[in-house]
């Protein structure tokens, strides 16, 4: 076989039948659009956390803790600076602003040092340095506070402020601060004060909420690796977390890993419904050529010749399709960025990576191949002897393929959403879901295919003709269903996760949920606040809730070191911060009543007084190893207390009422330094004046605000919902492209039938109508399988990936099934409109 | 007596058709010589196309032999058939059967070019000028006559210079003044080159031109030879 012919015959095809491949093209460059999209912005936010890391640490290294650096730290620390290095610290807590009319909003303070920062620059307004600006002065020390902050008390700058027991001037307005990631659920907006004007707030009491960090940035001559390893030695106290820049916000970069993995299936589903369109498209194709394809034979051409002949055609047009996919995803860029950038941590910028083009083109022209190989392979099965028969009907012949040629089609095809998917398990399950959605699909082709033979029997012409044209020999409703029910699959389920968690997450579907959480509440305090919040609330108020701050020292008498964690952390990541993180504890009589014992019993009065019992939160325990009859070792502010657990406890989580990991037994916490957490519950509208009523009585308490953390935290839902929305609009013009392909390719048969219908005496108003209810019963069926599916698929997420209660929102299944049908109607209308025009004798003598 | 380029031999063809069989050619046994000029006539439905077709190798026989140019063709595969077509048969159909996406330049050029023979533009061109068409090389089938678009199929058949030429109502689509002249430049174009010519057609005139006239009917030849 030579090449040459081929390639000039796949070249002089494509020059007279370009036309055709406008569809397939179409296809093909939406699903890569959608993957260079996506694969871009990804690489983008991952170099731009790579590029900022030391900036957005801070440092080369930081020491992070929840209580004070210790002694062996201190020293580590010095040991550094003699070695060249610069060190720095700070101290960040939530407290409570409060202007001079009485207005409160809790705030992020942050006190630093004259040395920060030691990466990248702050900018303020006025510019001026910040040491200058957060010196103490006449009416109260400076702080450099954020726009927000302004806006919501009314203030500006020069006014003053309330922060714990003492009052600050704003010196500025801070414009950008280089370590401060852009954090998706914030508690307030940041207020920037030195350490000597923290230190007399007042904030910083025992059993406070501050975490201290120490930043270093090191000489050229020594490694931030090497650095962190060594403080890590040095220091023994596993409660200090030790970071080097490059590993710094794994949690955050593993959040916009898996959205742009997500995403990207999104946008290999795109792609997918484009190899639909693709296979469709190059069936009609083959069809059409099945006269060529029979001369060619009978010239001498051999089968080998001619299915390379239409690989290379088909394969060509599907390169040049992806690679105008890539441009229209790389012009994409910037308008993805502006969706994304109200949750982008840093700067994004629509930089293209030429490895996601290429990618992108490689899976679009691997898709084109694959898609377009099962239909090609019809051109060798097509008989020479075709060019003798001259009563050959479209239908009396049928391709007889090898059905074992679809499997290395479909591994080919798994193998590309495997690539795209980047692990194997998610590859494997988004095959696994494509597949059922594809097979389930298909069953509602064929039932209204069986719909459309039995309807012969119904009434009036348009509806009898209309389910007739559903029958149509050459599976035009499979196409059409499948591929417009996979992209409302797509969006339908978007929009019940969304409406799932937005129902979730609003507080006004929470009987019991408070307004408020006030937390640092101090001893001598608790008394007059619970007063104060009974007269606010109605006459009661939930009894406060004692803490105490710890962290986990040892596991069944196990010391938690550095090397323990590391170990720990290497295995499984999420479950090492169990072992890390900081144990709010509390002590209880008896078991709280919305908890369910899931193993053991609850202590008696006896077994608490003889010695500590804990009660474990059934989750933290797996992630621990621990079990009922093991200890744990809690280090609280340096007293060591260890504790048998006694039982484990599920948690509602969601209730948001004031729930704990761990629960000891009254008298294991005696004399640790407690606070207590107190909540209350009002009506919105009482909500602010509660809050500053209580900050002006307690300067020192932080009031949380329940409502405006879940509405922040629907914000960033919403904005998630766009940007896979965003993406699935790829899968739905695709979709479209499909239909509109496949009426297309039925024209000519429409035509024909309408002509004929007409000659027959029917009105063009009534052919009208019989196409009218073809299209809208394809739209329907693709509506209602796509609807079921998306059903289907976000109970999963919600049950299975979520965990949250299941709701089901009725307006995106209505909308999902009458928006479907509406849209196959108008398109299919569009299409067909022109052919109602032609002049029946004109088109008889055609043929 | 010359060489027999063709012989047949009892060939049989049945097809199912709607659950009956239906016997298309009946134990039909033929030669034709080289360089003779055979024409099978009869009314249609004879099964004479079909008997075309089969000695082409475009489809199987239910039983019987064909040989053609020596070469068994009931035993050759899809591809070998492919090739020895290509090698040794030329076609001119009543349909045309031009490539539409092709110019008729382009057409004449296919076979020279599965054959990878050099210079195939050059020597299409000359085909086209022999049968008259050397202005119209550039243009599509869709912007020729119909007599022009079967002169463009008649160089395309003898592009290869193959030994036999096999022709399916040639004149069946063109009218009676377009076809005659087809038929000279056919006959003389065969007689020029001294290849043999099997030629299908209802048109007892045509028929009248050729060395031997074969007559089917009902899938049987009339006045069977030996």
């Amino acid at each position: 076989m030579s090449v040459a012919f081929p390639l000039r015959m796949a070249w002089r095809q494509t020059r007279g039948a370009w036309r055709h491949f406008l569809g397939f093209g179409a296809c093909v460059a939406l699903g890569v659009a959608a993957l260079v999209a996506v694969g871009t912005l990804a690489v983008n936010l991952d170099g731009a956390l790579t590029r900022e890391a030391k900036t957005l640490l801070g440092g080369d290294v930081e020491l992070r803790a929840a209580r004070p650096l210790g002694d062996e730290a201190v020293a580590a620390l010095e040991r550094l600076r003699l070695a060249g290095a610069r060190t720095t610290a700070l101290q960040e807590l939530i407290g409570m602003a409060r202007s001079a009319s009485g207005r409160t909003l809790p705030v992020e303070v942050k006190a630093v040092e004259p040395a920060y920062p030691l990466y990248g620059v702050v900018v303020t307004r006025p510019a001026a340095p910040l040491a200058r600006l957060l010196t103490p002065r006449e009416g109260g020390a400076g702080a450099v506070v954020d726009a927000a902050l302004l806006e919501r008390l009314g203030l500006g700058p020069g006014d003053r402020l309330a922060l714990g027991e003492t009052t600050l001037t704003i010196t500025g307005v801070l414009v950008r601060e280089p370590d401060r990631l852009a954090s998706l659920v914030g508690l307030g907006p940041r207020v920037l004060v030195s350490a000597e004007t923290l230190a007399r707030t007042g904030l910083v009491r025992p059993g406070s909420r501050v975490r201290y960090r120490a930043l270093v940035r090191l000489p050229g001559t020594v490694a931030a690796g090497a650095a962190s390893a060594d403080l890590a030695r040095a220091v023994a106290d596993p409660g200090v977390r030790v970071t080097s820049f490059d590993e710094a916000q794994p949690g955050l970069r593993r959040f916009f890993r898996r959205l742009a993995t997500y995403l990207g299936l999104v946008g290999l589903a795109s792609l997918l419904i484009g190899g639909i369109g693709i296979a469709a498209a190059v069936t009609t194709f083959v069809r059409r050529q099945r006269a060529t394809i029979a001369v060619l034979k009978v010239l001498g051409a051999d089968g080998r010749t001619l299915l390379a002949t239409y690989l290379l055609q088909t394969q060509a047009l599907g390169v040049l399709a992806s690679l105008v996919g890539a441009a229209l995803g790389a012009a994409a860029q910037p308008l993805l960025v502006r969706a994304l950038a109200p949750l982008a941590p840093v700067a994004l910028e629509a930089r293209l990576d030429p490895w996601t083009l290429v990618r992108g083109v490689a899976l679009g022209g691997l898709t084109a191949l694959l898609c377009a190989l099962w239909p090609l392979l019809e051109v060798r099965a097509v008989p020479p002897s075709l060019v003798l028969r001259r009563d050959v009907e479209a239908g009396a012949w049928r391709a007889r393929r090898p059905w074992l040629a679809a499997l290395p089609v479909g591994a080919g095809l798994a193998a590309l959403a495997v690539w795209q998917a980047g692990s194997l398990g998610l590859g494997a399950i988004f095959v696994g879901a494509a597949l059922a959605a594809l097979c389930l699909l298909a069953l509602v082709a064929r039932g209204l295919v069986v719909l459309g033979r039995r309807g012969l029997g119904a009434r009036g012409f348009a509806l009898r003709q209309g389910l007739a044209g559903l029958a149509r020999p050459g599976g035009h409703a499979a196409r059409v269903v499948t591929a417009l029910g996979l992209a409302v699959t797509l969006l339908v389920a978007v929009a019940l996760l969304e409406s799932a968690l937005a129902r979730q997450i609003a507080l006004e579907r929470r009987d019991t949920a408070p307004s408020f959480f006030f937390v640092d509440v101090q001893p001598d305090q608790v008394d007059a606040l619970r007063r104060l919040l009974a007269a606010a609330s109605g006459g009661t108020a939930p009894a406060p809730t004692p803490v105490v701050r710890a962290r986990l020292a040892a596991l069944d008498g196990v010391p938690l070191t550095h090397e323990l964690i590391a170990r720990r952390r290497a295995a499984a990541p999420d479950a090492a911060r169990y072992l890390t993180r900081e144990y709010v504890l509390t002590w209880a009589g008896e078991a709280p009543p919305a908890d369910a014992l899931t193993e053991g019993r609850w202590w008696t009065e006896a077994e608490a007084a003889a010695r500590p019992r804990v009660s474990l939160e059934e989750e933290a325990a797996r992630r621990l190893g621990v079990g009922v009859g093991g200890t744990l070792t809690f280090d609280v502010q340096g007293i060591a207390v260890t504790a048998e657990v006694t039982n484990l406890r599920r948690v509602d989580w969601q209730s948001l009422s004031v729930n704990f990991f761990a629960i000891l037994s009254p008298g294991a916490l005696d004399g640790a330094p407690a606070t207590w957490i107190a909540t209350a519950r009002v009506s919105a509208v009482a909500e602010a004046g509660l809050q500053d009523r209580v900050v002006a009585s307690f300067p020192n308490v932080t009031a949380i605000p329940v409502r405006e953390v879940l509405e922040r935290a629907t914000a960033l839902l919403g904005q998630l919902a766009w940007a896979v929305r965003w993406m699935a609009a790829f899968s739905v013009a695709t979709g479209l492209v499909v239909v509109a392909g496949t009426l297309a390719a039925t024209r000519w048969e429409r035509l024909y039938e309408s002509v004929i219908l007409r000659t027959l005496g029917a009105t063009r108003g009534a052919v009208a109508r019989a196409f009218a209810v073809e299209y809208a019963c394809l739209g329907a069926a693709a509506g209602l399988g796509g609807t079921l599916l998306a059903v289907v698929l976000a109970w999963i997420v919600v049950r299975f990936v979520l965990d949250v209660p299941w709701t089901l929102a009725p307006a995106p299944l209505v909308l999902g099934v009458g928006a479907t049908a509406g849209l196959s109607l108008a398109v299919g209308s569009l299409a067909t409109f022109r052919l109602l025009g032609q002049k029946p004798l004109a088109v008889l003598r055609r043929d | 007596m010359g060489v027999v380029m063709i012989r047949v031999r009892d060939l049989t063809l049945r097809l199912p058709s709607g659950g009956r069989t239906l016997t298309v050619l009946d134990g039909v046994s033929f030669d034709v010589e080289d360089a003779e000029v055979c024409a099978v006539t009869g009314p249609s439905g004879s099964g004479k196309s079909t008997l075309l077709g089969l000695v082409a190798g475009l489809d199987r026989p239910t039983a019987g032999t064909i040989e053609v140019a020596g070469a068994e063709v009931t035993r050759l595969g899809e591809d070998a058939l492919a090739r020895f077509r290509r090698d040794t048969l030329g076609f001119v159909f009543q349909a045309f059967h031009l490539i539409p996406t092709l110019t008729a330049a382009e057409n004449v050029a296919v076979p020279l070019e599965l054959a990878t023979v050099p210079d195939a533009p050059a020597r299409a061109a000359t085909l086209l000028d022999e049968v008259g068409l050397a202005a119209r090389g550039h243009h599509y089938p869709a912007q020729l006559s119909g007599g022009e678009q079967q002169r463009v199929a008649i160089a395309r058949a003898l592009a290869l210079r193959p030994r036999i030429l096999l022709a399916d109502e040639p004149t069946g689509n063109l009218d009676s003044a377009t076809g005659g002249g087809i038929i000279e430049l056919l006959l003389g174009l065969n007689r020029e080159r001294g290849s043999t010519l099997l030629l299908v057609t209802h048109d007892e005139a045509l028929a009248g031109k050729a060395d031997r006239v074969l007559r089917l009917r009902d899938g049987r030849l009339l006045d069977p030879e030996r």
